[in-house]
């Protein structure tokens, strides 16, 4: 078989199959490849129950809000580098950053910033003398943990999973510093609230969560939150287990998926529970969809990236610099 | 309380500051060093190097093309114009724009604006220390002080020294500092280098208004350790320069900028002008007859002697030939001025045309009765012939400056006056006699020079129309080569030429080429595509093309780029103001020209006394009595015009045709009754 053959195959096969799809009532997707597999999720599934209403439905959105809404933003980046090994134990230097910029009329600036380098490696693995020898770098020395037996990936995982949370500490450390200069400030946080205590997570506290690794909802409620039109968003629900009780979420589709990936212009939001939550869940999702424009471009995420966020991790980048 | 003031630094430099004085004590004020206004950038693509670099600022910044900066690093201090700038977001495509926005430009407003730069391009204007040359440091940028500017300029080297020879042009005014810009006598007067050439669209009065204040500059600051100096403009068009001994009209502005470059806001006050009569020999030909002001207008009348050592401007290739050189020659050697015997007997003493003519007759007739052939004294007659019709054609197309008959009345070529303006009107002269002027006029300021004779050790020669007289294609005329002397040599003598013309890429490049001082007005956008431009940034060229009156773009030896600058209203009248205030006169009658003029020299003299003096005089006697007293200037005007017109001579009554003689009549011609 030629290769033109083939081609003329393998597009037939895709238009046969893409209208077997739409005969039975599904959509078609944008078509993009994936040729690498994604890596297995760590926590797929959550518990939720419903707040607004008995089950999880659309709501249509009102017009984005025309008014600019001076509002905070607040993000973080990590980076990492396996500078050597000893043995096979990893040592590894990070950085983290957090940022807030604040927004007054239209114009962004650099409100709190936070950034720490550091050392992550398994201590109990290395000697004494290593230990010391690491502290006298300068640079401060944390341990990230061992696992049963050494694993050379494993153990870069751990410390991976170190970074992280010193990243999630450094963008709660500004958002608190934030929140004490302007109690009344609206800030909006990239990624979810459960890393800040309930004290924390006050009123006017927003998580804009654009991966959804973690899934709350199953069966028609899932359908019903993944396949929202654009400019709606779902009933609020109540995400259920230990400190994450008191945070209220929904789904809010920011732009139409017809022709691309189910998740495409999705973002679920959080919030702390609370009146305000359906009292002004209107005036929130009308707010979030204005802050479409401008578009986060060329970042890839730009359909559920909020400019502003995009704005503070190029803060973070820029502060960062070349890092390495 | 924040204030400004001008303090001492380390190194000896002053430099205006910023400083906060606590106005409820004593205190020492505490120095608020100045906020940087950007920072250089460098990345692999866009590098800072030692001659240009980058460097951002906030959006809304005072700093435009042409500002003057400081970049200060470690050890080393830059100073660089700004020649380009860019503006630049975030933005990845524009159709994200038209999409978020629906495709309705105003539907939709944006909550963030998004992050935007003003990336701007400044060319090094100098560096301290000069030595090791070195890339610009990635540091602040600071907008240049008054002090910086000139720093920047170095015009230190020739402003802040025990002789100075700074010559104010203007002022540099950027960012709400504003810095007086000197050029360097040596380099705009010599002997180091010379000239000025000035470019700029018509109308708007920016050439013509530039060199009249630079002329005011120029007499104010120019040293007098370097000697005299003096100015001799052209007239060539309108009433542009008629008026330079009457006082403008200047604005609180403009005063306050004569004020920051010391001169006097005051017209110059030691003008002579110089016309041509019209083709009618007693009306002055030029735009400056108002009755107040003609009696300040000399005539320039020339004789036989001016043309002929000046007859290769005046006869085309074409009639020079060999022969024709050879017989001219002849003429000014054994004729011109000289007692001439020729071989019929007769003695002639050509000084005038008619002269020359009664030569030439007596020529042909000679020939023609002695039968002795075509041939005379070696010279065809065919070639005497033409000559005689090229030079006797002369006065017919110079009238009004060649005179036929009568004495010349020139320039004081040997008494110019120190810090004096010299103004010959050729407006309205044929291009033929304005060529004679141009070249016997500047051929006569040379051989004073040399000779250092002149009166003065400068002179400035202003011509505009540059395009005209100096084109860079076409024949090449005499003019010409004279305007290509002056600025190839003219430095060594004292000879400067100020130049101007509204197109430069259409003046011969030699004669720009060598102006070390260049100064650009508005200019148009075709004659910046050429490539005499190309070294300007289209940001620079964008600023020429739309610069307001009273701005121009200045270059000069001392300065490594080019500078944009102010300069004030010229503190004379303007030609349209001068003639609004004294409308020219119309012509008058002779009788009447002469009665004005002497009236003019003395307001003594009584018309009825004119009146029965010129009576029944031939008017070519009147005219040479009249420019005799002109010349003259005697305090009893009317009594040398009388004796200069010399006695009446009474003449035997003749009879002519008219007066006694009865016409035949035909008394076959029926229509003659």
């Amino acid at each position: 078989m030629t290769s033109a053959v083939m081609g003329e195959t393998m597009v037939e096969a895709r238009r046969r199959l893409r209208e077997a799809l739409l005969e039975a009532g599904g959509v078609v997707g944008d078509g993009k490849s994936a040729a690498a597999a994604s890596p297995p999720l760590q926590t797929p599934f959550g518990i939720a129950e419903p707040v607004e209403g008995r089950e999880v439905t659309a709501v249509a959105v009102g017009a984005p809000l025309r008014e600019s809404r001076d509002a905070a933003f607040a993000d973080g980046i990590q980076r990492y580098i396996v500078e050597g090994r000893i043995g096979v134990t990893p040592i590894i230097r990070a950085y983290v950053g957090a940022a807030v910029l604040d927004r007054r009329d239209r114009g962004l600036l650099p409100a709190k910033h936070e950034a720490e380098e550091f050392i992550v490696a398994p201590l109990e693995r290395l000697t004494d003398a290593t230990v010391a020898r690491l502290h006298e770098t300068g640079l401060p020395v944390h341990d990230c943990g061992v696992a049963e037996r050494q694993h050379p990936i494993l153990d870069v995982q751990l410390a991976v999973q170190q970074i992280e949370q010193r990243r999630r500490r450094a963008e709660v450390s500004v958002v608190a510093a934030f929140r004490r200069e302007f109690p009344d400030a609206w800030i909006v946080v990239d990624g979810s609230l459960r890393a800040y205590d309930e004290e924390a997570r006050e009123s006017r506290l927003l998580g804009v969560i654009k991966s959804h690794e973690t899934q709350f909802l199953a069966g028609v409620d899932l359908e019903t939150a993944l396949t929202l039109p654009q400019a709606h968003r779902t009933t609020v629900f109540r995400r259920v287990g230990g400190r994450e009780d008191t945070i209220h979420s929904w789904y809010l589709r920011l732009w139409d998926w017809v022709g691309q990936d189910i998740l495409f212009g999705l973002v679920r939001v959080e919030r702390q529970r609370g009146p305000q939550v359906l009292d002004e869940i209107e005036d929130v999702c009308s707010w979030l969809l204005a802050e479409r424009s401008p578009m986060s471009t060329p970042d890839t995420r730009w359909d559920r990236l909020l400019y502003p966020i995009h704005e503070v991790e190029n803060y973070l980048k820029a502060r960062a610099g070349s890092w390495w | 309380m924040v204030v400004e003031r001008t303090e001492g630094r380390k190194d000896g430099k002053m430099e205006r500051r910023t400083v906060e004085v606590d106005e409820r004590c004593d205190a020492p004020p505490v120095a608020v060093p100045p906020d940087p206004i950007g920072r250089v950038v460098a990345t692999e693509r866009l590098p800072a190097s030692p001659h240009e670099f980058y460097f951002w600022t906030e959006v809304e910044t005072p700093i435009g093309i042409g500002a003057i900066v400081r970049v200060e690093g470690r050890a080393r201090t830059v100073y660089a114009v700004v020649v380009d700038a860019k503006a630049y977001s975030d933005l990845a495509d524009p159709l994200h724009e038209v999409r978020v926005a629906a495709g309705v430009p105003g539907g939709h407003v944006a909550p963030t604006h998004r992050t935007e730069i003003r990336l701007w391009t400044a060319a090094v204007l100098r560096q301290v220390p000069q030595e090791p040359l070195q890339p610009v440091p990635l540091a602040e940028v600071f907008l240049a002080s008054e002090q910086d500017v000139q720093v920047a300029l170095r015009m230190e080297s020739y402003v802040q020294v025990a002789e100075p020879t700074g010559i104010p042009i203007g002022l540099y005014a950027t960012g709400g500092v504003s810095a007086p810009v000197y050029l360097d006598a040596n380099f705009l007067l010599g002997p180091e280098s010379a000239h000025l050439n000035i470019s700029g669209v018509s109308g708007l009065a920016t050439k013509t208004s530039a060199v009249e204040f630079l002329l005011k500059s120029v007499f104010t600051h120019f040293p007098d350790s370097k000697g005299r100096i003096a100015a001799l403009c052209f007239n060539v068009k309108g009433p542009d320069l008629c008026f330079l001994d009457r006082p403008g009209d200047l604005t609180p502005e403009d005063l306050e900028m004569y004020a920051r470059l010391d001169i006097e806001p005051t017209p110059f006050d030691n003008v002579h002008y110089f016309a041509p009569f019209k083709a009618d020999g007693i009306n002055i030909n030029t735009l400056r007859s108002h009755a107040d002001l003609i009696g300040s207008v000399q005539p320039l009348v020339w004789g036989l002697r001016e043309v002929l050592d000046y007859h290769e401007v005046l006869l085309n290739r074409d009639d020079l030939d060999a022969k024709a050189a050879a017989f001219i020659d002849f003429l000014i050697d054994r004729v011109v001025e000289k007692e001439f015997r020729d071989e019929w007997g007769t003695t002639h003493r050509v000084r005038t045309f008619s002269e020359l003519e009664r030569l030439f007759r007596a020529i042909f007739d000679g020939l023609e009765a002695s039968g002795r052939g075509d041939t005379w004294r070696t010279h065809h007659i065919a070639t005497i012939r033409k000559i005689r019709n090229r030079l006797l054609n002369i006065s017919t197309r110079c009238k009004g400056l060649v005179t036929d008959d009568g004495a010349s009345e020139d320039l004081p070529f040997g008494t110019f006056e120190d810090r004096s303006i010299y103004v010959i009107d050729v407006a309205g002269m044929d291009q033929l006699a304005q060529d004679l002027v141009f070249t016997r006029v500047v051929s006569k300021l040379r051989e004073h020079l040399e000779r250092r004779d002149l009166g003065v050790d400068h002179v400035i020669v202003f011509a505009d129309e540059l395009n005209k007289y100096a084109p860079g294609d076409g024949p090449d005329t005499y003019v010409r080569k004279m305007l290509l002397d002056i600025s190839e040599r003219g430095r060594y003598l004292g000879l400067v030429l100020f130049g101007a013309q509204q197109f430069r890429s259409q003046v011969h490049r030699r004669v720009v080429g060598n102006a070390s001082t260049t100064m650009f007005g508005r200019m148009d956008m075709d004659e910046l595509a050429t490539p005499g431009y190309q070294i300007l940034s289209q940001a620079t060229k964008i600023k020429l093309a739309t610069l307001p009156k009273g701005e121009l773009m200045l270059r000069h030896p001392h300065f490594t780029q080019p500078v944009f600058l102010r300069f004030p209203r010229p503190p004379v009248m303007t030609g349209p103001a001068g003639v609004a205030a004294y409308p020219p006169a119309t012509d008058v009658p002779f009788d009447e020209a002469v009665m004005r003029q002497l009236v003019s020299l003395d307001r003594r003299v009584s018309p009825n006394s004119v009146a029965e003096i010129i009576a029944d005089r031939r008017e070519d006697d009147v005219r040479r009595a009249l420019l005799a007293t002109r010349r003259a200037r005697p305090d009893d005007v009317l009594a040398y015009f009388r004796t200069a017109l010399g006695p009446r001579v009474s003449h035997a009554p003749t009879v002519s045709a008219a007066a006694g003689t009865t016409p035949l009549q035909s008394v076959e011609d029926p229509y003659a009754r």
